[in-house]
């Protein structure tokens, strides 16, 4: 931006007799617009929440753009959200001002070789940067002081380095630079479906009972892991095979859609992960349909939308990355997550930035990005002619609104009632899936994690899990009663945000406050563990990154306790509210088979009456050995979707609870698995000095593996493809849950009232950079 | 299993739970349970593992280049000093305060701060030099107050303390000593160029010529697992083990 | 001439506010030429009315310090402090100072769209609308207009209120403010009704409209609670105040009829939000808790006289209920549309019916003469 329009705005302040007068109000009473684009957004909560109360130095948070003089912008600005970003600042009254905080809206950050990421200092003119990922409340508030100080004429960076001299006596040797750790086999062997044998007695029934059903229409039948299994087929069987699967089978959804592009055999590997709710004994077992197409322009292929509709949105997705036009699917037309010029981006052809390791002077910092030239906001063709036409009336809420997250939601409306929800996602796609393919095995570990910076915890586990799974190996019994302690931690957390913004969606600012204040809490003892508060990237391949001290068990267990009080206010004044029941019972309701036509996965599906829980059904960490209960309901509506939510979360503190007494009766001991430090023994108990020698040559074995964890939202599937030989991954595939619950959403709002839309929206806790991913 | 079930709320549960909710807001008008730092004039307390700025030792510095190598973010690209050394240089509009690079420094010439509340002027600014990440930075501080989270098993309690919490953490956790030297992994391969025998500043390596066939020899005890050879060696051969 | 201003005058003086504690000092100075008359001028009590209280300077101070009472008091209920940083020793007393300052200062910006006059003249007008009814509001026995149909002219122009902000919806010419200004009318038909019952009441029992004479009746809280609860619901109702802030909904409607309202014209709004708010708060002093009536106190009573402790009696009443009605906020979500209606025309018609033959049971039976 010119430095032109950088001034602008003090030059305002500055003019005129009532200067001081002027400099002064602005000064405290900037009013950020919040521009709540990506993660950093929970941290800017955290800063205007009970915890620091940014309202203390006159910002109010404002929803409304013409109503405020200041911008947070928060983190990621996507190719998508980039003409929002200048549309907002457009709006808003001069002087006005832009603060950009986290490190994705700076350089990038973790995300900064992303296909889909801008620079908001190339589109709106900034006045400083608050470095983190993401920040932390003080960061921000600190930020605000700096405006406010440059209003008041000190404009100035915070922090002042002081130069020290190197040492300038040496070797007198050239050294070179070493080459990249990273090691890509130029022409893989790939393959979904090698045979391993594995302890799994009811597998080889399941396997035959398979080939007596699908009779001359596959290729192969293998068991890949412990209940997973792969069917190869031809791509003009997929189809059939499918039909038999869901009708007599009983596979009833779909977990994920997934492409592989092999671009040396000229073929695409298609993919489709299913399983079944209502079979018990399929219920663990994921089966993997895939078929060879081959690799051209625009590979068509029959959609499975009409026996799954949970794949619908998978495969829009997949159509935007590879190009795969699944016929049958009505969102073909148009891009569905992506901005419209980026095309097949996650083809192994389309090239993005590499790491540089030495300092080159010469390179340009912030190299230029190319905007979208068209920056329109597509919407769908004819859908605005075909509603005006009728007596209806088109609602755009978002992607910058008080009540829409990052996403936009095209509501067509009939008086009161919604007809339709299109939903128009991608705001904050950060491309994680393309990012994953170019970085080392451990370097995705936070990658993943930014994800959801809500449920971080998670989110690591459920990555970690299948590289654990792909090498075989065991976690101490320690770590696996610590995993657990820090997913129920993150799991409360995740609740306890959700519970957040739907107070906010229904109005009671208060909720908010009492939830973020009891987050407040967990992240004290997310910080005392880990060093960090939302960002943890603590749960690493074979076990944690250290031991946690005696007395932050110690807090965590107190915690279990002291929340009790502030919960019973909160129960108090929002849960039992005869308001908010009233707003939320027999809203939204979602019958069992609707939920599972859908795809809605996690205490969302429970809520329907589907007693699936991954914890119980395909047992990780520590959970197979704690007392404690799955929750599901009948009603499938908002509030019984809620208080099913909160009952869980009682159980997870009874999960805490248990899992904390487990680890403080057990000795101390090693922390991460004897095989994977191979020499460095002595890292056992504390990764400090090695994380580097022991993880940065990972590679895992060849094949296909898939996890699935049960995050706070529901089932998350990881599926890391591995050529073998390099330590990257070929492909990651990640199927979060609020990616599934969307069509949930979108289903349960359908003849509701316009208002109800929140209710629905907050009920579902949809956290849009899970789901964009 | 465990069933959810909402029952309606009867006439008289509606009154009393709007009872119960107005009871709270005149509960907290009178006894709040405040739970703020206020900060910048309060400065909340971060326990020593905080992860924050980062600190460069430059004699603790083995070179090794996997600072540079497990960031996540590339913000750690590694520059040339006088002494032709290569020191890292942080990013920090890239930077992810995930500390990879510091779990990775088997030297301990990382090391982190508290500080981590900064507001850049400009983004240029964010950039910073090996000669900026030795001496911890000054940043403005105006809190007059230090606040500690305390979790009892009753409640949170906000203790409140007249003292400065000092940033940078004085007793760094004592760098793991690890003890390496150079061994040769692919003997066959050696080419007999000598380059490692002249970088070794030590003088562990030495040559000899037996049956006509050069011989290179590294001696376990005076070798000091600087790994200069292992950068150096033109067949890439040599390789850093533990002692 | 001269007759017309010594008979003015005299009209001046006869009705002056009585304050015991500055009658020497006023004595004096009413003998200095043009200030004496000045003094006298503003101590006339319908100009007091007007100029100083329950009129424009109480609506001035009131907006430039009730809205920190309100923020602090939900910032103290939600576990946090509010505003502050301004001035710490005084708890940030002077921060709607800023607001306003900064409002004043800011760019009005006029989008393409909408209708340029009536975008900027709505939003003046109803400032000055919402002002009206404080011609017939009265703090103790202070009053700018005495009649005895002061009630009715209040609840007629009070009902004026919502024409103005569909006004500023229809102005602006957006889809939110344009969903949020049909919500605004929807609501205005449900809660208006039961609203003007619940006065009706409290004027059958009291049998009489002059809030003058109100004040020597015993509360109308203690002999009307009915009506009492259905005005209070109304009020809330009428000012978009949680759980019926539905029209302004920010997270469904963005503020519904005020999203394109920026600088001096928002402010404008933001005021008359406050104002709406404090005359009705005040309707509600007047009607339910007795007015400006108060115990003497003694030390005081005799040094600010009637007249005064009238007016401090009136404003300690008022800013109570204001504050309860605006921490309202702190205790509820909001209702759905269709339920908000439901209740304005389901619950609190009937209320107000009850309310109503309450009265009417109470008068006729000869419990309240």
């Amino acid at each position: 931006m010119e430095k032109e329009e950088e001034d602008r705005n003090i030059r305002i302040l500055r003019t005129g007799v009532l200067s001081p007068l002027k400099r002064w109000s602005a000064k405290w009473s900037l009013w950020p617009c919040h521009f709540v684009t990506s993660c950093c957004g929970v941290e800017l909560a955290h800063a205007f929440a009970s915890g620091f109360d940014g309202e203390r130095l006159g910002t109010l948070n404002m929803g409304i753009s013409r109503q405020a003089n200041f911008i947070l912008v928060e983190g990621t600005i996507t190719r998508k959200m980039a003409r929002p970003l200048r549309i907002v600042w457009e709006q808003m009254p001069d002087p006005k001002f832009v603060n950009v905080i986290g490190a994705c809206g700076q350089r990038g950050g973790i995300f900064w070789n992303s296909y889909n990421i801008t620079r908001p200092s190339e589109i709106v003119p900034v006045d400083f940067f608050v470095p983190g990922c993401p920040i932390t409340p003080e960061g921000l508030l600190r930020g605000v002081r700096a405006v406010q100080d440059k209003i008041a004429g000190k404009d100035e960076t915070t922090i002042k380095f002081k130069k020290v001299t190197l040492p300038s006596e040496g070797t007198g040797e050239e050294s070179t630079a070493p080459s990249s750790p990273k090691k890509f086999v130029p022409t893989p062997l790939v393959k979904v479906d090698i045979a391993r044998d594995v302890d799994w007695s009811s597998g080889s029934a399941i396997v035959s009972n398979l080939k007596s059903e699908l009779d001359g229409l596959y290729k192969s039948i293998t068991i890949t892991d412990k209940n997973r299994i792969a069917i190869k087929t031809a791509p003009e069987d997929l189809v059939e095979v499918a039909r038999k699967l869901s009708g007599n089978v009983g596979v009833d959804h779909a977990k994920s859609v997934n492409v592989i592009d092999v671009p040396h055999e000229r073929k695409f590997i298609l993919e489709y992960m299913v399983s079944s709710y209502s079979s018990k004994e399929l219920m663990p077992v994921i089966i993997t349909i895939f078929t060879d197409i081959v690799r051209e322009a625009e590979p068509k292929f029959p959609s499975l939308t009409p026996l799954w509709e949970s794949t619908d949105y998978s495969e829009r997705e997949m159509h935007d990355f590879f190009g795969v036009k699944y016929e049958g699917n009505e969102g073909m037309n148009s891009k569905f997550i992506l901005a419209p010029e980026t095309q097949t981006p996650l083809r192994k052809d389309f090239n993005i930035a590499e790491e540089t390791y030495v300092f080159d002077e010469s390179v340009p910092l912030n190299p230029p990005i190319e905007l979208t030239s068209d920056l329109k906001m597509p919407a769908p063709e004819g859908l605005f002619d075909e509603a005006e036409a009728s007596d209806e009336f088109m609602v755009l809420v978002g992607p910058h609104h008080t009540g829409s997250g990052h996403l936009r939601w095209i509501l067509r409306v009939k008086g009161d009632r919604i007809v339709d929800v299109t939903p128009d996602p991608g705001y904050v796609h950060r491309s994680m899936e393309k990012l994953a393919e170019n970085r080392l095995y451990i370097q995705n570990v936070p990658l993943f994690e930014r994800a959801n910076i809500s449920d971080p915890f998670c989110m690591n586990l459920g990555y970690v899990h299948a590289i654990e799974k792909a090498l075989g190996i065991e976690v101490p019994e320690r770590v696996k009663y610590i995993r657990t302690m820090l997913a129920e931690l993150s799991r409360i957390g995740a609740f306890f945000y959700d519970s957040g913004i739907f107070g906010l969606f229904t109005g009671h600012s208060t909720a908010f406050m009492y939830t973020w204040a009891i987050r407040e809490m967990i992240l004290e003892a997310v910080v005392r563990m880990t060093g960090s508060r939302c960002t943890p990237s603590f749960i690493i391949p074979g076990g944690i990154r250290r031991d946690v001290p005696k007395d932050v068990l110690d807090m965590t267990s107190n915690f279990v306790s002291a929340i009790n009080k502030r919960l019973k206010k909160f129960e108090d004044i929002f849960i039992y509210n005869p308001v908010f029941v009233a707003r939320t019972r027999g809203v939204g309701v979602l019958t069992r088979e609707e939920a599972i036509k859908c795809g809605v996965v996690g205490p969302f599906l429970r809520a329907s009456g589907v007693d699936y829980d991954i914890r119980k059904v395909e047992p990780y960490a520590a959970y197979d050995k704690l007392d404690w209960e799955v929750t599901t309901g009948d009603a499938g509506d908002c509030l019984g979707r809620y208080m099913g939510r909160y009952e869980e979360i009682k159980q997870s503190l009874s999960i805490l609870k248990q899992a904390v007494e487990a680890v403080k009766g057990m000795p101390r001991g090693d922390v991460i698995n004897e095989d994977i430090l191979g020499e460095y023994k002595e890292a056992s108990e504390d990764i400090k000095g090695h994380l580097f020698h022991v993880y940065g040559d990972l590679v895992l074995p060849k094949g296909e593996w898939t996890s699935v964890i049960e995050s706070a939202r529901g089932t998350l599937l990881y599926s890391i493809i591995s050529d073998g030989d390099s330590n990257v991954p070929y492909r990651v595939r990640i199927v979060t849950p609020c990616w599934m619950n969307l069509r949930g959403i979108i289903e349960a709002s359908k003849g509701e009232r316009v208002a109800d839309f929140w209710s629905v929206y907050g009920s579902f806790g949809y956290f849009p950079p899970e789901a964009d991913r | 299993m465990k069933k959810v079930t909402v029952p309606e709320q009867s006439t008289v549960e509606k009154a009393v739970r709007h009872a119960a909710a107005i009871g709270v807001a005149v509960k907290e008008s009178v006894y709040p349970l405040t739970a703020t730092v206020q900060y910048p004039r309060q400065r909340k307390k971060m326990p020593d593992n905080f992860r924050g700025y980062i600190l460069f030792d430059p004699e603790k510095c083995i070179n090794c280049w996997e600072c540079a190598f497990i960031c996540p973010a590339n913000a750690i690209r590694m520059k040339e000093a006088p002494n032709k050394k290569y020191y890292p240089t942080i990013d920090y509009g890239r930077c992810i305060f995930c500390h990879f690079c510091i779990d990775s420094c088997s030297g301990g010439a990382l090391r982190a701060t508290k500080i981590h509340d900064v507001a850049y002027k400009d983004m240029d600014e964010m950039l910073t030099l090996t000669e900026e990440m030795i001496e911890p930075p000054e940043i403005i501080r105006e809190d007059k107050k230090l606040v500690e989270y305390q979790i009892d098993e009753k409640d949170l309690r906000l203790k409140k303390t007249r003292e400065e919490d000092n940033l940078i953490v004085e007793k760094a956790p004592p760098p793991v000593e690890i003890q390496m030297v150079s061994q040769c992994i692919d003997r066959a391969s050696c080419i007999g160029c000598h380059v490692c025998e002249h970088v070794c500043e030590s003088g562990a390596i030495s040559s000899s010529i037996a049956n006509g066939v050069m011989r290179m020899k590294i001696d376990t005890d005076t070798c000091t697992g600087c790994g200069l050879c292992v950068k150096e060696c033109s067949m890439q051969i040599l390789t850093l083990v533990r002692k | 001439m001269e007759e017309v201003i010594n008979e003015l005058m005299g009209t001046i003086m006869s009705n002056q506010l009585n304050i015991p504690a500055l009658q020497p000092v006023l004595d004096s100075v009413s003998q200095l030429p043009v200030v004496g008359l000045l003094i006298s001028f503003i101590l006339w009590k319908p100009v007091f009315a007007l100029l100083i209280c329950p009129g424009l300077s109480t609506v001035g101070i009131l907006l430039l310090f009730f809205p920190w009472v309100e923020r602090k008091l939900c910032g103290r209920i939600q576990w946090r402090v509010g505003p502050r940083e301004i001035v710490p020793w005084l708890g940030g007393l002077i921060q709607l100072l800023a607001d306003t300052l900064r409002f004043l200062f800011q760019e009005v910006i006029v989008h393409k769209d909408a209708h340029r006059p009536y975008f900027l003249q709505f939003a003046f007008l109803s400032f000055i609308a919402a002002l009206l009814p404080l011609l017939f509001l009265n703090a103790g026995n202070v009053i700018a207009i005495e009649t005895p149909y002061a009630i009715q002219a209040m609840l007629a122009l009070v009902c004026l209120f919502p024409f103005f902000i569909l006004g500023l919806g229809w102005a602006s010419n957006s889809r939110f403010a344009y969903i949020g200004t049909v919500r605004e009318a929807f609501m205005y038909f449900a809660y208006e009704i039961s609203f003007i019952i619940a006065v009706i009441a409290m004027v059958v029992l009291y049998g009489t409209s002059n809030p003058l004479e109100m004040a020597d009746k015993p509360w109308g809280l203690i002999l009307n609670p009915i009506a009492a609860f259905t005005f209070f619901v109304g009020a809330a109702m009428a000012t978009s105040r949680m759980p019926f802030e539905i029209a302004e909904a920010d997270q469904e409607v963005a503020a519904g009829p005020h999203v394109e309202y920026s600088g001096i014209a928002f402010g404008l709004i933001y005021v008359m939000c406050y104002e709406k708010a404090y005359i009705l708060c005040g309707l509600m002093t007047v009607l339910f808790l007795g007015g400006g009536s108060g115990p003497d106190i003694p030390g005081i009573t005799p040094l600010l006289g009637n007249d005064l402790m009238g007016i401090v009696w009136f404003l300690i009443k008022t800013i109570i209920v204001l504050t309860t009605l605006f921490v309202l906020r702190t205790i509820y979500p909001r209702y759905r549309l269709d339920q908000g209606l439901n209740i304005g025309w389901g619950a609190m018609i009937t209320l107000s019916l009850i309310a109503l033959a309450l009265s009417i049971v109470l008068v006729q039976g000869g419990i309240v003469l």
